[in-house]
């Protein structure tokens, strides 16, 4: 039923009023949602990053945080003891990264930004 | 002849008064949440943890295994039957057949999971088989710690077995064959010997007296979705036992209690 003209007006303005805000809503949904991918780091969660030497000249680094997400694609360093990049990489979609172990004095870094990195010496890297 | 009738007498009610200890399948290690990884020592006993009392001669178990999950990874099993060692254990008031093994842990969850082999209780012509969980953390990063691993008897925690303050719930869902049973009967015990592993043996002191026997062994039962809340009163091992899941269980023509346990480590805030 087509509704009386001395109507239609205000109505048709609530509902365009409603529908500015429904697309407002939406947007800032989708901005939060993107926000929400785009900046893994907001959760309060801690990194966690450790080393096992696998016994065959490899050494395993497991990386994680503390409220169990992935740390999957986390920038991986390996450098010497002067600090020299000898090996770079990524956490594997398990949030492992396997190097073949350097010799004489070495570092790990986990890099997943500002806050949440780690340093791990080598010579704490036991079986 | 009147010395023997009392002597037979006292011997009887002494019989019938024996505080009704609960078997507790025990998978034990010092240390629930581990900073690091590393060996870590696993002794698995068949006994009543808290009076440090008779210590059951286990059998080969059926299955001895642990699943090891890290954050959104899928857990891994691991068969760990073949590793275990056989041991003698030695209570307070005996010593019965046990086992033993290490393991390295990594980080994340692992959850050691032993279904024994049915033990038979001569007393009550019948056999017990105690399907347990134990689980081990490393260095903060939780897993799968609150997924069923699949056993026929199973405790499912829904708090973290290894992070309980003193004083916090620990809550629990009881499962048969994947389904909550509801209003299951879950009898508790505080590991009150601490057990020394060089010994293979509980240590003699206890930390808590019971002030009667009902104390020794608390009784609780699930609601209606299998659910149980347990209030952790003292820091240290708590063993939740599921009695008799199975309304069918049977073993060699003789019934058979089939019950899932869990244990659960509470630290004091300090």
């Amino acid at each position: 039923m087509p509704l009386p003209e001395w109507h239609a007006g205000p109505v048709l303005q609530i509902y365009k009023e409603k529908k500015m805000k429904l697309k407002l809503s939406v947007l800032i949904f989708t901005a939060m949602v993107l926000g929400f991918f785009l900046t893994p780091a907001v959760q309060a969660h801690t990194p966690l990053c450790s080393c096992y030497d696998n016994g065959d000249g490899s050494v395993t680094c497991e990386g994680g945080f503390s409220d169990g997400s992935s740390a999957a694609g986390v920038q991986m360093r390996v450098e010497d003891g002067a600090g020299k990049v000898l090996i770079q990489g990524k956490m594997d979609d398990d949030s492992e990264f396997t190097f073949d172990k350097p010799p004489g004095n070495y570092k790990v870094a986990f890099d997943a930004g500002e806050g949440h990195d780690i340093t791990v010496h080598g010579k704490e890297i036991t079986e | 002849m009147k010395h023997a009738i009392t002597t037979i007498s006292t011997l009887a009610i002494l019989a019938l008064t024996v505080p009704a200890f609960a078997h507790f399948q025990m998978i034990y290690t010092p240390e629930s949440a581990l900073n690091k990884g590393g060996k870590i020592p696993l002794a698995i006993v068949f006994t009543h943890p808290f009076e440090a009392g008779h210590t059951m001669e286990m059998g080969t178990p059926e299955q001895f295994f642990v699943t090891r999950s890290r954050g959104e990874n899928t857990p891994k099993k691991t068969d760990l039957l073949s590793s275990l060692k056989p041991i003698k254990w030695t209570s307070l008031t005996n010593s019965g057949a046990a086992y033993e093994t290490e393991y390295s842990a990594r980080g994340g969850d692992h959850i050691f999971c032993l279904v024994p082999a049915p033990y038979y209780e001569a007393e009550e012509d019948a056999y017990i088989q105690q399907s347990t969980k134990m689980i081990v953390n490393v260095g903060g990063e939780p897993g799968a710690w609150m997924e069923p691993v699949g056993l026929d008897c199973e405790i499912v925690p829904l708090c973290k077995p290894y992070d309980r303050w003193t004083g916090n719930v620990f809550q629990g869902k009881v499962l048969f064959k994947e389904k909550p049973v509801a209003g299951a009967e879950i009898e508790i015990e505080f590991m009150n010997h601490k057990p020394l592993l060089g010994q293979k043996a509980f240590a003699k002191d206890a930390s808590a007296v019971a002030p009667q026997a009902a104390f020794v062994l608390q009784t609780i039962f699930a609601d209606d979705n299998g659910v149980f809340t347990f209030g952790i009163p003292k820091a240290g091992w708590w063993g939740f036992a599921a009695l008799g899941l199975d309304p069918e269980g049977s073993f060699k023509g003789k019934e058979c209690s089939r019950d899932a346990v869990i244990w659960i480590q509470a630290k004091d805030m300090k």
